[in-house]
This record gives structure tokens, C-alpha cells and sequence, in this order.
């Protein structure tokens, strides 16, 4: 049977530098499919030899849009290494920093880089305002922004600038194309959204600089605690953080949300058929504490088989290098870049080719999915009543299952469930750090002499963070950083083969699919997006081949 | 470093000021052969009427500068760097001969006491004493002969005098008959000359080393009193044998000769390259500064060849020469004249481009001929008929700097001048050559009763300012005649900023923003706002290499996003991997169409460091796994503009940080190029992103950069002298620990290892996302994200002074 190999490179609307090949057979079912990092920058090498409380301020530059996610997983494995018990209200802190970036980063996921995937902009220039309000009550009593006036005037200017040939983000896209389902009313409900989510992106991001100084790259979290001490006794700053987080719930609930469920309903068919299930192995660790509970449940979850969820056990992650651009028996993190073909695609052919900079991590040797969908599958399996109820409503509202999530919308509708209760997740830390400041609970930094410190030491952080599971790993000689090793969720998501010739998620939830046009390979961009690729955070060098890294526990 | 500048005229003076001004530790010797300080040749008219002394004449001469005097040259060592006059010896490590011209007489009159040449105070001085009761003979009829008879026309005690002219005509042979009449009716009317053109000296009777009757071919002179103005030649005897000389020494673009430590410049020195020799000061300044620019190996530039201006004033009329250095004899001429007017403009052409012009009273604009002689293109015969007119700005008053009558009246009303001196401060009219000083004086004094006690007088910023303003609206003016290049037009950016609800008032206030950040006066918000609105007209490209998106990310969630975010999308989505919809071939399309179609026009914008080692492969994008360096290299060969956005991009940032695995340089040593402009930091405060586009559209010279290539309005500031918790620093309350009580009170971070001190750029007053905070408000401290190595020198909590023991 003859088939096509497909390249997109570069995927657009992504962090980093993501190349795909799929092959598919005369139908356009993709057959095969190779997923790849493209860039290596190996920001843990450069992390060797340097203080230990350094790791912070670097690994943090690993990206730009996670940036304070790995900022703080550094900085947390440090602590773990120093065994050092952070203050209430620095935790706290982190945490409200934390959970606005969640906010932000899921909103932008959705409509700015993931949504132009379903919406047609050109289809919804055909809408009828009415209609179009009435469509929007369908799924929110009190849905955002409203009135016909307003969809008029979001035509009005859809129509401007469509006429106008381009603006921006909107130029060269697919538009037209049959796999875009939506009715010209649905279409002009997430495009009027689109242009309210511009605002509201950058507003969210003013909460998570209240209190890190700026971001991107913020600039407040040390070993022992945070700096932010006098934005926190400010009761206007931390007025104005909960004023953020206020409107930004009122968008989710009566924008996001029911975006979401208005895709989740109208590409039920595709739902249903599973389209973009990788192969039903999730992941979380779990975290972000309040009382005695969590806001996510660690778990594991083997092969779509929710009724058995086991416990997250961290020595049985490993990582394998034997499809990446890494030398597979040395113990100096060698390269191995064995390059491309001739004709510029990937080396695949054979089983011990080489083809990406991102390792393979394995979690009891399988290949892992890591990210909002299995946070809810596992919290939610767990009877986490902090979530239990959104995703409930969410559930009885589309008429879906559990199962149905697990699929290229059924991601997206997860990021938008987990954004929901995330809202809720927030008050309650404001109400308990104002308990803290009330009752002079105001330390922010656990005191610690440096050089009285242990000058040999382990430590590591486990941190659920927008993407899924992120990892830091520190070694300590002489009290300066012997190794280093990160595992970023897209690490996980994106990871190429290994020898056993398992597919990563990416991969897997690309097989099957049916590509209507294959100069115009939409479905294989909604797949890879689904899962929010950041390649800047993916690649990583590991230590040795197949490490456990179980090991660095203290 | 010694340089010691041979010669006393404007050149010699020009150089050792300028050299001082650049360097004041320099040493600098001054040699002139005459006995008098330095003074100024072109008004030697004014020491021949007496109303001016030779001290009155003196050039300011920088007081450190040490001035030899009566001291002729006559020796070069070059081995030894040594010259020699016949009684002293000086050392140099510089030399710089500067000796100017020579007059060439037409016959030996050395030890006659009733000829001269005239070119120095002493030839001055002897005409002055030696022509009561003569018959004044001048032979030649170029400017310096035409000015002289101008004077020598207006003392009482001249009653007769003979211009003896080889060819017949005056000035110039090109010049037209026309004017050659209008010029002669002009010193007739005082009724003592007379021309006798196509004549020459035949025979002289000598006596007593006196001339005591002369003998042309029409006239027979008696008690005649002799002044070549016949010609000049540079005055290089001395050096003949051990330089190599042609007309002049020979020189190279930077006026050095053929031995590396000695230059020339001025009327002495030949420009190889052109066979040129100098015979205006303004060329004269030029050759000046390409020499100090080479000496002192700061800011270098090559002589060019300039346009020429020349101007000579005569009772009621004056003549305006501008000239090409491409002129020449095969040209064509176009003779614009009005007879009642007196006014006659002759225009050269040659192969239909204007090469010259020769205005007699003429009414067309100095600039605008100048302008249309640079431009090189052909010129409209009609179009010169209908401007000759133009001038409404009345006598051409200052050649070398175009100003006109009405110019310095403008200047003089419109600031209550009240002295030449005080015009210093405005305008450059009158200083330049000198010549027109007097002109000068006498508009200031004659406009002193046009001064309105009431208006505001406008201060020198005022008026540079405005000039500037109308620069920057012609710049803009030209962007908005161009087709957008994204098919949006303004009307679309007006009707998606209200899609987007937001108001006008905010719009301004962004605007006001973003004026005041790129440090330009309020009065320029109107061209920000044009300049914004016109930024659709420039394509540009945002590439990310070896980066984490943190510039990108940042852009999109600046002081006003909103509007930012459409701004950027209005500009610049032509090609960005985080924003695009399209993927794959289609984005890559879009790439390889800017670069073919829009060659030297668009801007090309890089975030992240370029990873070198294995060949680059490090980083691979797009269909053809092309490397981060290879699309590098494609995209900025034909980009009108390089930004390098972010500390990556600078100097690899922290993916360059030791051991710098992947070999990661920033772009501008990536590329091998110091023409990049960058704007570290990490991520850049957007507004900078921003501010730097609209710069390159309103103003056509890049903005001012400082060593690192980064633009000074942004970069030019300490981080530690804007910063809010200075005040605590000075007091010296700081904070010792995180959380402590300085801590909670807001005390300095200087302790706890902030950056502020070592950091250059305006995060402390722009701030980050819409002003919220930045690292220090945050308690945290900078860490001069972006310096050079900042990664391995200052990405710490730890006081940098300690930190490198």
C-alpha cells in the first residue's frame, strides 16, 4: 500500500520548536507518525558547578511561558535537598502565583493558540446576531457579552478585517476547510470570545506580577521562601490580586466554559470515535495543598482502566535515550546527533534511529500522558471534593462520559473544568493567607545559614503545573550543583520512541486519524495542540541510560 | 601623543581645536611660518581698508595648544619622525602638514616694492601702504581679484583702476556675457575702473626696485601699483623630496600620506583617489575631520567629495556658485534671465543632470539646487523656469549654511536676538567661512525693531525641536503615500481598537506613554500616533532560535496589551512561529515572500541565541530541517533592520552561559555584523520593542546607541539611579534577610545582591505588565539582566563586589 509522508515544520502556535511526520496511506489515515524537538540548549549543563541557590533564577529561563513553573520547581528541589520547611504564607504565595499563571495560560491555550483549530473566522462572518445570542444561552444562563449589538459589532469588525485580506494571527489559515464543524453562529460566539480573551489574558498576567515582580520570568522566589513580603502586607495589592482573579472567574464561567461545551457537543462525533486518544496512560502527582486535602490527587492510571488507580510512586519513573540524540552508554551526557536524511525528513527507518532531542521518560516502563486531562481523571476518580462537582456539571451538561474525555477535545474541555475549580482553589488561599496576616503569621523566607548547610545533598520536586507533571532533579557535592535533570510535562507528552518501539502520546493519538486534506493537514495540528506542547520546557539530558531516578530520593 | 599640525590658515587652526575638543591630553604644536597668530585669509580685503587689524583677523586658537611661530619647515625625517626648520628641531608621532597655497605671480617681483601678490598680512599691508597716489593694477579676475577691486572700489584715496584680464571674461569663462555685463556695471559705477579685457603685460620699466611704467598690449601704465590675483598652487616645496607630491601631496581618503604618521589637508593636500585638491573651506573642515577621525582611530570616515559653494558680494548685486565635483566642459546650458530684475540664473547640465549653477541676484533657493545637484537625476527645464522664483526667504545671506534674509530675521525675531553672539546659540550663520559675518550683523541690527516684546521667546530647543518635528513629518508624510504591506489599513487598526473597546483615551494615554518612554517632548505625540498607525507599511519578520519565547510572551502582555497586541499584529504577523495560524509550508511561504519581495525593506526581529557548534544543528526549523543559523543568515541578508530582542539574542544569554554546550553566540556576532540593534533584557520590556520600531520610522538615522549597540533612550539610565528604594540606600537602611523587617518596610536590596548598579536600562520607572511591578518592588533585586554575561556574572542573590573575590 502506497503512502504519504506529511512534514509540518514548524508548528505554529506552540512554545519551541516542534517538527511532525505522519505518514498516511491513500485514504489519509495516518499510519505512522514521529514526533520531534528541534532545538537542544541543555540549560542543565550549564546548571553544573553553580550554587545551588542559583538553580531558580536559571532553570527558570528553560521557557518563557512556564517560566515560573520551573522557577519554582528548581528552587522547591532545592529546599527538598536542604530539607528546609517553607512559611505558610511564602507557600501560599508561590501558590497564588501559581494558579494565576494556570488561569492564564489555559485561557491563552484555548483561544489564542488552539482555537482557530475549530473556528472558521470566515464561517462566522455568516452569522445572524440573534441566533447567534440565542446560541450562546445554550450553554450559560448569563452568557458573556451578550446582546446582539455587541455580535453585531464583533461582525462588523470580523468582516473589516477579513475584507481586509488580513490581520495578524488570522492570515493564511485553513479556513474553509470541511473539517471545521461548526455552525456560523457557534463559530462568532468563540471568535467575539477570542478578542475579549486578548484582554483578558493580559490582566490575568498583572496577578501573577503582583507578587513576582513581572512576568514572563518572575523574579521573587528564593531558597527558603518568597521576596515579595511587602506586596503581601499591602492590603491594596492583595485587593487588587482578588479583584483579577474576580472578573477572571466571571469570564471562565460564562465564556470559557460553555466555549468549551459548545465544542465538546459539536464535535461529539469526533469525541465519540475517540479521535486523538493516545494509549490511556495517565500520570499526576498531585499537590497544592489546603487543609487537610489537595487540589489535584496523584495517581496513575494504566491503560484506561479509571477503576484502578494507583498510587504515584516516584522511583519508578525512568528515563531512556535510545531514540534521542543522546549517546546511550556514557555516563557525560554525551550527544549522539546522528542528523537527518538526505531529503531533509526524519531518520526513523530503522528501530534504533534517531530522531529527537527530547529523552523518553517511563513510568513503570510505559509511556506516560501527563497534563489537565489526567489531573481530572485521577482527582476526579479519587472523589477530590474540591473538583468532584465541576466535573459533574460539566458531564451531565455535554451528556459525555469519563472515557470521553480522553481525546483531542475532551483535553481541551479538561484544561477548561480544572480552570474552573482553580477559581474557586484561589479564594480559599486568599482567605487563608488573610487569616495568616491577621494573626501576624507574617514570615515569608525560612531562615537557613548557607554555609552551615549540608555540602552533599538530594533533593527533588514533584509539581503539577498547566501542562501536566513537572520534575526537578538536584545533586549536591560540595555544596555546589554536581547534576541536574528536569522532566517537563511535554517531556512526557512528546517523547519520542524507545527501543521497545512504543509510541509517545503525541504519536499515539495521532495514529488513525483521518487527514480530509493532506496539503492542509488541520487534524494532525488539533491533535498536537490539544496537549499544549512547549518544547523549550521538553528537552532534556538525562544522567545514564535508563536511570532510575528514584534513586535521588532522601 | 604629539601632533604637531604644520600651517597657520583656517585649516591648521581647525585641526589642533578639533583634536583638543576630542582629546584634550593630546599634544599639540602648532608651526607657522609667518610671524602672527594665526588669523583668518579670507578677509584679508578688511586689513587692506584698514577696518580691521591682524589681531582683529586672529582665529580662536585653543589655549593648550602650543604655537610656534617664524618657524619654516624644511625637513622631514620620516625614520626618525623628525622635521626641522633651520634653527629648531621637533619630534612628533603625528603629523599633519597643513600649509596651504601659494600665489603664483606672473613674473619674479621679489625686492619690488610696487608688487605683490595677495594672500598673506604682510601682502595687505604693503598694498595698503603702497597705493596713495598709484594706478592700481590688477592682473586675473577670480573671487579673491573680484573681492579686492570690491575694496580697493570703496577707499577714498583709489581714483583709478586697471583690471587686466588675459581672456574676456570675468569670474568664470563659463560665465554667461549676460552676467559678465551685469558684474562690470556693478564696479563701474564708482567710475575709477576700467577692464581691459584680452590684454596682458608686454614690457616693464624697472628702476630703484620700482616699477616705474608698465606696458600692456592696449594700455601704457605709468606709477603703476601691481597685484597678481592670477593664481595659486599649493605650497609643498618643502616636501617634494620626501613625500610623494603630484599638484599636491598625495594623500589617501583619510588624508594620509604615503608614510602612515604624516597627513595633509587643505589646499596642499591632493586626494589621490579623485585628483582633487581643496580650494573651500568647507572641503577644508572635511579633509580635517577624516584626518583626526583616522589619527585618533574614533568614529572613521573618508573623505567625500562634497558640493561647493561659492558666493562673492558686490555692492548691489551677488553671484551664488554651486558646483558638482562632476562638472565638466561638455556641458549644456540653460539661461534664465531677467534684465529688469538684474537677475540671471545659468544652469549646467551635464547629460541632462544639473553639474552647476551660477546665480546673479538670483531668486532660487541655494538647498533646493543643491538637493536637485545631489539627487543626480535629470532635471525638467520647465521645472527649473517655474522655480526661479521660488526663494521667498530673500538674499542669500550664508552661503555655507543656506540661510537667507528672511531665515535670520525669522531667528532673530522669533528669539529676541539681540548680538552676533547671541546667535551662536542658533544658528551657525556668519562662522562657518566667515565671510559674511557683517551681512550677519547688520540683519540682527536692522531687525532688532521687528522684535515683539510679547511673544514668548522660543528657546534653541524650541527651534531644534521644530526643525526636527518637520523632519520626522516628512518621513512619515513619505510612509504614508506607501501601500500598507498587510492590506490593513488604518481604518481597520481604528475599527479593531474598538472591537476591542478601547477608547480614544486610551489610545492617547498609550500614546503619551510611549512618547514620554522614548524620552521625546510631549509635542511629538502626534507624530507617535502617525508613526503607529503607519506601522503597517513595514513587513517584519520575528524569528525565535534558540529560545524559550519569554520576548514573545512578554509582548503580548505589555503596559497596554490590548492595544499592543493588535499594534503587533497590525505590524508584524506577517511571520511569528507563537501567534501564526498557519503551520508548516504554508508559514514557511509567507517567510520566503518577504524575503524575495521585499528586499531591504522589512525588519527582521530575533529572539534567542544562535547555537554554532556541530554545524549549528542544535537548532533545526522548517520543512528542510534548515539550521538556526542558516534561516538566520537568509532572513537578515535583506532586512532593513535588525533588532536582537532579548539577552539571548545579545550575547547568548543564559544558553551561552559556561560551558555554553551548544556553542550559542548572540546575533550580531552570529551574523559578524555591528550594525545590530539590541534590546536586551529577559524578557525586554516590550515598550522598548515597540518604542525602537516607531524610532526607525519617524527619525531615518537609527537611534542613538550606546557601546552595546542598544538604543540610549531606553538603555541609558542606571537601573540603581531611577530606583525607588535609592532613597534607603542613601539613608542606609537595607535589607540583611529575606522577610526581615527591612523587608516588609521596602529598605534597599543592595545586600542581598541587586544588580541596580550595574544594570543600564528604564525598568525602574516603565516597569513591568501595565506598570504592575518589576523585580525590585517585588523585594528581590535586579539581577542586570540586561548586561553582557549576565548569567554567569549576576543571575545571583549574592553581591557582585564578593562574589568575584
Amino acid at each position: 500500500m502506497s503512502t504519504q509522508k506529511i512534514v509540518i515544520d514548524p508548528i505554529t502556535r506552540i512554545e519551541g520548536h516542534l517538527r511532525a511526520e505522519v505518514e498516511v496511506d491513500a485514504d489519509g489515515v495516518v499510519q505512522e507518525a514521529y514526533v520531534s524537538g528541534q532545538l537542544f540548549r541543555g540549560i542543565e549543563i550549564i546548571l553544573k558547578n553553580r550554587d545551588p541557590r542559583d538553580a531558580g533564577l536559571l532553570a527558570g529561563r528553560i521557557c518563557g511561558v512556564c517560566t515560573n513553573s520551573h522557577f519554582r520547581a528548581a528552587v522547591t528541589s532545592v529546599e527538598d535537598a536542604y530539607s528546609l520547611e517553607l512559611p505558610n504564607s511564602a507557600q501560599i504565595i508561590r501558590d497564588l502565583m501559581a494558579m494565576a499563571l494556570f488561569i492564564q495560560d489555559h485561557v491563552v491555550h484555548f483561544y489564542h493558540l488552539h482555537s482557530l483549530d475549530f473556528v472558521d473566522i470566515t464561517s462566522a462572518l455568516n452569522a445572524d446576531p440573534k441566533s447567534t445570542s440565542k446560541e450562546a444561552h445554550k450553554y450559560h444562563k448569563k452568557p458573556f457579552r451578550n446582546s446582539h449589538s455587541h455580535y453585531e459589532s464583533v461582525l462588523e469588525k470580523l468582516s473589516n478585517f477579513v475584507k481586509a485580506g488580513k490581520l495578524g494571527p488570522f492570515s493564511n489559515g485553513y479556513w474553509g476547510h470541511s473539517e471545521y464543524k461548526l455552525t456560523p453562529e457557534q463559530n462568532l460566539v468563540i471568535i467575539s470570545h477570542y478578542l475579549e480573551a486578548l484582554k483578558f489574558q493580559t490582566t490575568i498576567s498583572k496577578a501573577v506580577a503582583i507578587f513576582g515582580g513581572k512576568t514572563p520570568h518572575p523574579q521573587s522566589i528564593v531558597v527558603g521562601g518568597v521576596t515579595s513580603v511587602a506586596d503581601m502586607l499591602n492590603p491594596q495589592r492583595l485587593n487588587d490580586y482578588l479583584f483579577i482573579i474576580k472578573n477572571a472567574k466571571e469570564f471562565i464561567d460564562r465564556a470559557y466554559l460553555p466555549d468549551a461545551k459548545l465544542l465538546s457537543i459539536a464535535y461529539r462525533d469526533d469525541i465519540k470515535s475517540g479521535v486523538g486518544r493516545a494509549n490511556g496512560n495517565f500520570l499526576s502527582v498531585g499537590g497544592y495543598a489546603f487543609d487537610d486535602k489537595e487540589l489535584f490527587c496523584n495517581g496513575v492510571v494504566y491503560n484506561h482502566d479509571f477503576e484502578n488507580i494507583a498510587d504515584f510512586e516516584e522511583y519508578k519513573i525512568t528515563e531512556e535515550i535510545d531514540r534521542a540524540w543522546y549517546k546511550g552508554d556514557s555516563l557525560d551526557n554525551e550527544i549522539e546527533y546522528t542528523d537527518f536524511n538526505e531529503d531533509g525528513s526524519l531518520k526513523t527507518a530503522k528501530n534504533d534511529d534517531k530522531y529527537s532531542w527530547i529523552k523518553a521518560p517511563r513510568y513503570a516502563g510505559k509511556v506516560m500522558e501527563t497534563g489537565p486531562l489526567a489531573r481530572v481523571i485521577i482527582s476526579y476518580k479519587k472523589e477530590n471534593i474540591l473538583i468532584k462537582s465541576f466535573v459533574d456539571e460539566f458531564l451531565k451538561d455535554t451528556d459525555l462520559e469519563l472515557m470521553d474525555l480522553s481525546t483531542t477535545v475532551g483535553r481541551d474541555a479538561a484544561r477548561a473544568i480544572e480552570t474552573g475549580y482553580i477559581c474557586e482553589y484561589i479564594f480559599k488561599l486568599v482567605s487563608r493567607l488573610i487569616q495568616n496576616i491577621k494573626y501576624y503569621d507574617t514570615e515569608t523566607w525560612a531562615k537557613y545559614d548557607f554555609d552551615s548547610l549540608k555540602k552533599r545533598a538530594k533533593g527533588r520536586a514533584f509539581l503539577e503545573v498547566p501542562r501536566g507533571t513537572l520534575s526537578h532533579f538536584i545533586k549536591i557535592q560540595d555544596a555546589k550543583i554536581e547534576n541536574f535533570s528536569v522532566i517537563a510535562p511535554t517531556t512526557w507528552n512528546a517523547t519520542p520512541r524507545n527501543f521497545d518501539g512504543v509510541r509517545g502520546a503525541y504519536e499515539e493519538a495521532l495514529l488513525g486519524l483521518k487527514i480530509e486534506d493532506t496539503s492542509k493537514p488541520l487534524e494532525v495540528l488539533r491533535v498536537l495542540h490539544s496537549f499544549d506542547p512547549c518544547l523549550a520546557c521538553a528537552v532534556h539530558i538525562i544522567d545514564a541510560k535508563g536511570k532510575n531516578l528514584g534513586k535521588y530520593k532522601i | 601623543m604629539r601632533i604637531i599640525i604644520i600651517g597657520g590658515g583656517i585649516a591648521a587652526v581647525y585641526l589642533a581645536n578639533n583634536l583638543k575638543k576630542q582629546n584634550a591630553h593630546l599634544e599639540i604644536i602648532l608651526i607657522s611660518e609667518e610671524k602672527y597668530h594665526p588669523y583668518d585669509r579670507i578677509h584679508l580685503c578688511r586689513l587692506v581698508d584698514a577696518s580691521s587689524t591682524t589681531d582683529g583677523l586672529s582665529l580662536h586658537l585653543d589655549p593648550t595648544v602650543k604655537l610656534e611661530l617664524n618657524q619654516k619647515i624644511d625637513k622631514i625625517d620620516k625614520k626618525n619622525r623628525r622635521i626641522f626648520s633651520n634653527t629648531r628641531m621637533f619630534s612628533y608621532d603625528k603629523l599633519i602638514i597643513a600649509t596651504g597655497s601659494l600665489p603664483v605671480p606672473l613674473f619674479n617681483i621679489e625686492g619690488i616694492s610696487n608688487a605683490t601678490v595677495f594672500r598673506s598680512a604682510d601682502d595687505s599691508r604693503q598694498i595698503k601702504e603702497g597705493i596713495r597716489n598709484r594706478n592700481i593694477v590688477i592682473v586675473g579676475s577670480g573671487p579673491i581679484g573680484l573681492e579686492l577691486l570690491e575694496t580697493l572700489n570703496g577707499m577714498r584715496d583709489v581714483s583709478n583702476i586697471t583690471l587686466l584680464l588675459r581672456g574676456n571674461h570675468l569670474y568664470t569663462k563659463e560665465l554667461s556675457i549676460d552676467s559678465i555685463r551685469t558684474i562690470e556695471e556693478c564696479y563701474k559705477k564708482e567710475g575709477k575702473l576700467t577692464i581691459s579685457y584680452e590684454d596682458e603685460i608686454i614690457d616693464k620699466i624697472v628702476k630703484n626696485s620700482e616699477i616705474i611704467s608698465l606696458k600692456t598690449k592696449k594700455l601704457q601704465i605709468e606709477k603703476p601699483f601691481l597685484i597678481f590675483a592670477t593664481g595659486i598652487k599649493p605650497n609643498i616645496e618643502s616636501f617634494r623630496d620626501t613625500l610623494a607630491c603630484k599638484k599636491g601631496i598625495l594623500t589617501n581618503l583619510y588624508m594620509q600620506t604615503e608614510d602612515e604618521n604624516i597627513y595633509a589637508v587643505g589646499e596642499c593636500a591632493e586626494v589621490e583617489e579623485f585628483r582633487f585638491v581643496a580650494g573651500h573651506v568647507k572641503e577644508c573642515t572635511a579633509q580635517a575631520d577624516a584626518a583626526i577621525s583616522h589619527i585618533l582611530q574614533t568614529n572613521i570616515k573618508k573623505f567625500e567629495l562634497a558640493i561647493s559653494i561659492d558666493m562673492l558680494k558686490v555692492g548691489e548685486f551677488d553671484l551664488v556658485e554651486v558646483s558638482s565635483a562632476f562638472f565638466t566642459d561638455s556641458y549644456e546650458k540653460v539661461l534664465i534671465s531677467s534684465k529688469k530684475e538684474s537677475r540671471i540664473d545659468e544652469y549646467f547640465l551635464n547629460d541632462n543632470r544639473l553639474t552647476r549653477f551660477i546665480g546673479v541676484n538670483s531668486n532660487v533657493d541655494i538647498g533646493y539646487i543643491e538637493t536637485l545637484i545631489q539627487s543626480e537625476n535629470e532635471v525638467d527645464i520647465n521645472y527649473l523656469y517655474q522655480n526661479r522664483l521660488i526663494g521667498e526667504r530673500g538674499r542669500l545671506i550664508c552661503s555655507c549654511e543656506h540661510v537667507y534674509h528672511q531665515d535670520l530675521v525669522d531667528i532673530v525675531t522669533s528669539s529676541g536676538i539681540s548680538s552676533f553672539l547671541e546667535l551662536a546659540d542658533f544658528s551657525e550663520a556668519g562662522r562657518v567661512c566667515g565671510r559674511c559675518k557683517l551681512m550677519v550683523e547688520d540683519v540682527i541690527k536692522k531687525s532688532q525693531e521687528l522684535i515683539d516684546k510679547n511673544i514668548p521667546r522660543k528657546s534653541t530647543e524650541d527651534i531644534k525641536r521644530d526643525k526636527e518635528i518637520a523632519k520626522v513629518q516628512k518621513r512619515i508624510d513619505k510612509f504614508n503615500t506607501l501601500n500598507p504591506r498587510n492590506k490593513l489599513t488604518t481604518d481597520n487598526l481604528d475599527s479593531a481598537m474598538k472591537s476591542l473597546d478601547i477608547a480614544k483615551h486610551e489610545i492617547n494615554s498609550w500614546i503619551s506613554m510611549v512618547t514620554a518612554d522614548m524620552k521625546l517632548h510631549p509635542n511629538f505625540e502626534q507624530l507617535v500616533e502617525d508613526a503607529v498607525y503607519n506601522l503597517n507599511k513595514v513587513p517584519i519578520i520575528w524569528l525565535e532560535l534558540s529560545d524559550c519565547s519569554g520576548n514573545s510572551e512578554a509582548f503580548i502582555k505589555s503596559t497596554n496589551p490590548a492595544i499592543e497586541e493588535l499594534i503587533f499584529d497590525y505590524i508584524s504577523l506577517d511571520y511569528h512561529e507563537l501567534l501564526m495560524s498557519a503551520s508548516g509550508d504554508q508559514s514557511e511561504s509567507i517567510l520566503e515572500n518577504i524575503i524575495k519581495n521585499e528586499k531591504g525593506m522589512y525588519i527582521l526581529i530575533v529572539e534567542g541565541a544562535i547555537p554554532l557548534a556541530m554545524d549549528g544543528k542544535y537548532l533545526r526549523i522548517g520543512p528542510k530541517g534548515e539550521t538556526g543559523i542558516e534561516l538566520l543568515q537568509k532572513c537578515a541578508k535583506d532586512a532593513a533592520l535588525v533588532l536582537a530582542v532579548g539577552s539571548c539574542a545579545l550575547d547568548g544569554g543564559i544558553v551561552a552561559a559556561a560551558p555554553n554546550p551548544t556553542g550559542a553566540v548572540g546575533v550580531s556576532q552570529a551574523l559578524n555584523r555591528d550594525d545590530i540593534i539590541n534590546l536586551p533584557g529577559c524578557p525586554t520590556n516590550p515598550t522598548n520593542i515597540v518604542g525602537t520600531l516607531l524610532s526607525y520610522l519617524m527619525f531615518e538615522e537609527l537611534p542613538a546607541l550606546d557601546k552595546l549597540n542598544r538604543p540610549l533612550w531606553a538603555y541609558e539610565g542606571r537601573v540603581h539611579d531611577n530606583c525607588e528604594r535609592r532613597g534607603h540606600y542613601e539613608l542606609g537602611e537595607f535589607v540583611h534577610e529575606w522577610g526581615d523587617s527591612g523587608a516588609k518596610k521596602g529598605y534597599c536590596l543592595f545586600e542581598m545582591g541587586c544588580k541596580g548598579p550595574y544594570a543600564n536600562v528604564n525598568c525602574s520607572t516603565i516597569k513591568f505588565n501595565s506598570g504592575t511591578s518589576w523585580p525590585v518592588q517585588a523585594g528581590h533585586g535586579c539581577m542586570g539582566c540586561t548586561e553582557v554575561g549576565f548569567v554567569d556574572k549576576f543571575a545571583n542573590e549574592r553581591k557582585y563586589e564578593e562574589e568575584k573575590k
